[in-house]
């Protein structure tokens, strides 16, 4: 059996009980932590609060090699943790699909993920995004600036009304196709340098809404113009930034009462 | 006032006179006699001693390319020149004859627009008197032929005048009927470029001993050929020079028939530059306008050990100064020129008023200048890059003996890439090593011998090895690349490219850099179809990408990561990881992720890389290995130990022929086999035979050496020792 669970946003104790329970009693357990990670903890915390070893697998391991992990599941009771849903912005479908190949049960555990957190913190109703889109690092995309597929995902929400998810890019030490760098940092990229590149490439004066640390004990939520979100700093990371299309009259409130937007930015009552 | 002072001032005179100014190149068949032929002109002008004229190789600079005598570099040198009553500058290049170094002999006709051929009287036209008259028909130079070594055929081989004359005619026939083959299809030149003795197209002479003649000298001295068997059989040579000197005639030769820069640039500013001809830079260079917009075109890189790096090249218009910020060809920003010059003798003499259009200057301070680079004050389009025919074939490791001396190898050996373009530099990762490739065995002896010896760091060097290459045989079927993360998909068939278009990107005709349009016509003609030609996506090596997808969402986005990914697959080739060539891939189609992370290069480049490597297996990928046309020149009772020595070499002998009293036998040979070749054929015939090797490509090895040979080349590079299944077909 093969569970996947998703651990939430932040650290430790963000996953649900459902899942904590089914990883404390997993056999095996492994976790791939280069889509996203759990800044509220490190992979020894998680490991102590839950009484289990994780064995954590890079990109290779995971898509070039998932054998390790499907040989054991075909025998023991093995969880597969990602931060977030394991199933939401990432790619893993693929593995759920490998072990269903070779007839191995497959079950989900579902965790709270970025997209959901950023509709409930910025009063954006979820009903009104349309597809979500990642901001690259300029340099892992081989070009400058902001892909045009992002500007025309954006805009493509907008011609509908439709507010738009902005991912941001996120390089976790050692994932990199050449192995682990001396002297690598996780990298994540910022709110404000999002802003500055929509700004610059796209449109300084469209409405911009920052969610930084969403699942933590201090998150921020921040709307303003782009350039000006480009000139402020949110603290630490995750962050992601939504763009929105049309708002309805209570998104506009919320904007104003929840996340300090000036008014002069929101349509006229 | 000394006289190299007075020399200066006289070349500055000049300069600012585009019809008074020749320049030119000298080149030929390694060893007949160029550099002795430079010395003479130099002597003849006053910038050495005559006495010292044809033993002191003024122009080959460097220690060992006196120990060698032989000329590595191009050499550049001004001089000036009396003809007709008025004074001339002449800005001479002496190029190298020895095949190794034909990159040399390229770039040197770049900045030129006459080159005198020089051809051995006994030996006729060689090999590379071929090559280096095509070298200079390409880059539009016009040739005129200097038939050295004439005293031999008096003394050596007591030919008398009848025998002499045919003897000459021959030469004469033999050059003439290599421009006719060459400029036939040259449109724009509208001339016959056939040499003649009776236009004074051709001089005689014997450069050792400083005469010469030619039929415009004989009218004016009045001595014939009959005088000068007499007199060289009587040892009347110091007369001989007196009364006709050999710099007279051919500096009168140069003046009279190699166009000045007003003539040239007219009609060598198309062929070699593709900008707007309506422009006013276009009016520029055709007008030689030293008041107009600076171009400069870098054709040679050298150090100094005083000044630093020194980029020679022509100025096609303007004027330039000390203190210029000049724009640089393929990099951002600009270089700041710290001194303008030219060259006398070996040196450099600054001019502070500047080096104007139409002539050849050593400038200081383009750091960022390679052999091949426009020099401009306004952005420009740049001029075609400066192809040499051959490519490397043999390869060596060097390393440094101390560690603390890798940072500066690493310095010089990127100096060294920058100055002969002909040279590649790379390092393996695997091992840390570097590798630079080279045209041959002499090649890199004295580039590594240059490392050691100029800048004091000791290296150890590896054994020489050949250059691979991979090849596909057949159109493979479609080959489907999976991403890593299974969310993307590509879909990849090759096929062997036509010989047509592969020789006419190595040329430098079809490339990437080419407007769209020209690009398209250009591989039509050489034999694409229109569809495939509209849809190239890009060039690599050889090898063409054709993009035959149509209307897949983000696919330009992800375009720049197949290229990666297809570059990967090309360099480092399916059988043994050497450069693939003479490809043609076509992507058919691609299924791609939604989100610009799940399709960034973790996923795409394996996914192309995997791909094309399948589609080249599918394609009966085999090895290819460089080959070398082998003449040589050897007395009839050595023919079958010569002929033993070309095919104990795996080589092939085409053809055996009697040439004056010796045996000519001509065939090809691998370059693996060719190594140490020198010493086997020397004591194979007692020294008696001379030989020329020439670079010609690379041929398929036969199927029963394949497997052995990538095993091998496995096994150097630390590869695994087993192929992929796949390939069953070797």
């Amino acid at each position: 059996m093969l569970t996947f669970i998703g651990l939430g946003l932040y650290d430790e104790r963000s996953v649900t009980v459902e899942g904590r329970d089914a990883l404390r009693a997993a056999d095996r357990v492994f976790a791939e932590f280069y889509t996203s990670r759990l800044v509220g903890a490190s992979v020894a915390e998680l490991e102590s609060h839950h009484g289990v070893d994780i064995e954590v697998r890079d990109r290779a391991g995971v898509e070039r090699d998932p054998e390790t992990i499907l040989e054991a599941a075909e025998t023991d009771e093995v969880a597969f943790l990602t931060a977030g849903d394991t199933m939401i912005s990432t790619t893993h479908v693929d593995l759920r699909v490998r072990a269903a190949e070779r007839g191995v049960d497959t079950r989900v555990v579902h965790g709270v993920t970025a997209q959901s957190a950023a509709s409930s913190l910025t009063g954006l109703q979820n009903y009104r995004f349309g597809k979500a889109v990642t901001l690259p690092f300029p340099y892992a995309h081989g070009a400058d600036g902001v892909p045009a597929s992002v500007v025309d995902g954006v805009e493509a929400n907008r011609e509908r009304g439709l507010h738009t998810l902005v991912y941001l890019d996120i390089k976790v030490a050692g994932s990199s196709p050449a192995g682990p760098q001396a002297g690598e940092d996780d990298e994540f990229m910022t709110a404000d340098e999002a802003a500055g590149m929509l700004a610059d490439d796209w449109d300084p004066d469209a409405l911009g809404v920052v969610v930084a640390r969403a699942g933590s004990p201090d998150p921020v939520v921040a709307a303003d113009a782009l350039s000006a979100l480009a000139d402020r700093e949110f603290g630490g990371p995750l962050h992601t930034l939504v763009v929105p299309g049309d708002l309805h009259h209570l998104e506009a409130e919320a904007l104003e009462r929840l996340a300090g937007c000036p008014a002069a930015l929101l349509p006229d009552e | 006032m000394g006289r190299r002072k007075k020399i200066v001032q006289e070349c500055e005179k000049l300069m600012d006179s585009p019809e008074q100014i020749r320049n030119i190149a000298i080149a030929a068949h390694v060893d007949h006699g160029k550099t002795t032929l430079s010395d003479n002109l130099l002597a003849g002008a006053g910038m050495i001693s005559d006495d010292t004229a044809g033993q002191q190789l003024a122009m080959d600079t460097e220690e060992d390319e006196q120990e060698r005598g032989i000329t590595i570099d191009a050499a550049n040198v001004s001089m000036t020149h009396e003809y007709e009553g008025e004074n001339h500058l002449i800005n001479l290049i002496d190029t190298p004859g020895h095949v190794d170094f034909g990159g040399d002999v390229t770039r040197a006709m770049r900045a030129v627009d006459g080159a005198l051929v020089v051809v051995d009287a006994v030996e006729g036209a060689m090999p590379q008197t071929e090559t280096v008259l095509r070298q200079a028909l390409r880059e539009g130079v016009k040739p005129t032929l200097f038939i050295n070594k004439v005293d031999r055929l008096i003394n050596e081989l007591q030919e008398g005048p009848e025998e002499m004359q045919q003897r000459l005619m021959d030469v004469i026939g033999d050059v003439n009927e290599l421009i006719r083959g060459m400029t036939e299809e040259m449109e724009d030149i509208e001339n016959d470029w056939r040499v003649s003795v009776d236009e004074g197209t051709v001089a005689f002479g014997s450069a050792l001993y400083k005469w010469g003649v030619s039929i415009p000298s004989m009218e004016e001295t009045g001595i014939s050929f009959g005088d000068i068997i007499e007199m060289e059989n009587n040892d009347q040579r110091q007369e001989l020079h007196e009364q006709t000197p050999l710099s007279d005639v051919v500096l009168d030769m140069v003046a009279e028939h190699f166009p000045n820069p007003l003539q040239a640039q007219p009609f060598r500013v198309p062929r070699i530059w593709r900008g707007d001809d309506e422009s006013d830079i276009a009016e520029d260079m055709r007008t030689v306008n030293k008041e107009g917009d600076i171009v400069f075109m870098a054709t040679d890189i050298g150090m100094d050990p005083h000044a630093g790096e020194i980029v020679t090249g022509r100025v096609f218009s303007g004027t330039l100064k000390k203190g210029q910020e000049l724009f640089v060809s393929g990099t951002a920003g600009k270089n700041r020129i710290q001194s303008v010059g030219i060259y006398m003798g070996g040196e450099r003499e600054e001019l502070d008023r500047g080096v104007p259009a139409g002539n050849i200057a050593a400038v200081t301070g383009l750091k960022d200048a390679i052999a091949g680079s426009t020099v401009s004050d306004v952005e420009m389009t740049p001029f075609e890059s400066i192809e040499h025919i051959s490519e490397p074939v043999i390869t060596k490791s060097v390393e440094a003996t101390n560690m603390d001396d890798l940072p500066k190898l690493i310095q010089t050996l990127q100096q060294v890439a920058k100055e002969d373009p002909t040279i590649r530099v790379e390092i393996n990762e695997d091992t840390g090593e570097h590798l630079i490739s080279g045209q041959g065995e002499l090649h890199l002896e004295v580039i590594t011998q240059r490392i050691r010896k100029n800048q004091g760091i000791p290296v150890t060097t590896g054994e020489p090895i050949v250059v691979f290459r991979e090849q596909p045989q057949e159109a493979s079927r479609e080959v489907e690349g999976v991403s890593p993360n299974r969310h993307n998909k590509f879909y990849i068939t090759v096929e062997p490219m036509a010989e047509s278009i592969v020789d006419d990107i190595r040329l430098g005709e079809i490339s990437m850099d080419m407007p769209e349009l020209e690009r398209r016509e250009a591989l039509q003609e050489a034999g694409m179809d229109k569809d495939t030609s509209q849809n190239v996506e890009h060039i690599h090596g050889t090898n063409i990408l054709i993009d035959d997808t149509k209307g897949i969402q983000h696919l330009n986005e992800t375009m720049e990561l197949v290229i990666e990914g297809l570059e990967d697959a090309l360099d480092d080739g399916p059988l043994a990881a050497e450069p693939v060539q003479g490809a043609l891939l076509r992507l058919h189609d691609a299924r791609l992720h939604e989100d610009t992370i799940h399709r960034g290069p973790a996923q795409v480049i394996p996914a192309v890389r995997d791909a094309v490597h399948r589609s080249l297996i599918d394609a009966e990928v085999r090895l290819l290995e460089p080959i070398q046309d082998v003449r040589i020149d050897v007395p009839n009772e050595y023919m079958g130990d010569a002929s033993g020595e070309i095919q104990g070499r795996r080589g092939r002998v085409d053809d055996m022929y009697q040439e004056g009293d010796l045996m000519v036998i001509e065939g090809i040979a691998p370059v693996e086999e060719m190594i140490g070749f020198s010493s086997d054929i020397r004591s194979a015939t007692e020294g008696r035979a001379s030989w020329n090797t020439e670079n010609a490509g690379f041929r398929v090895m036969a199927d029963n050496l394949q497997r052995e040979q990538i095993m091998d080349i496995r096994e150097r590079k630390g590869m695994k020792l087993e192929l992929p299944p796949s390939i069953d077909y070797i």
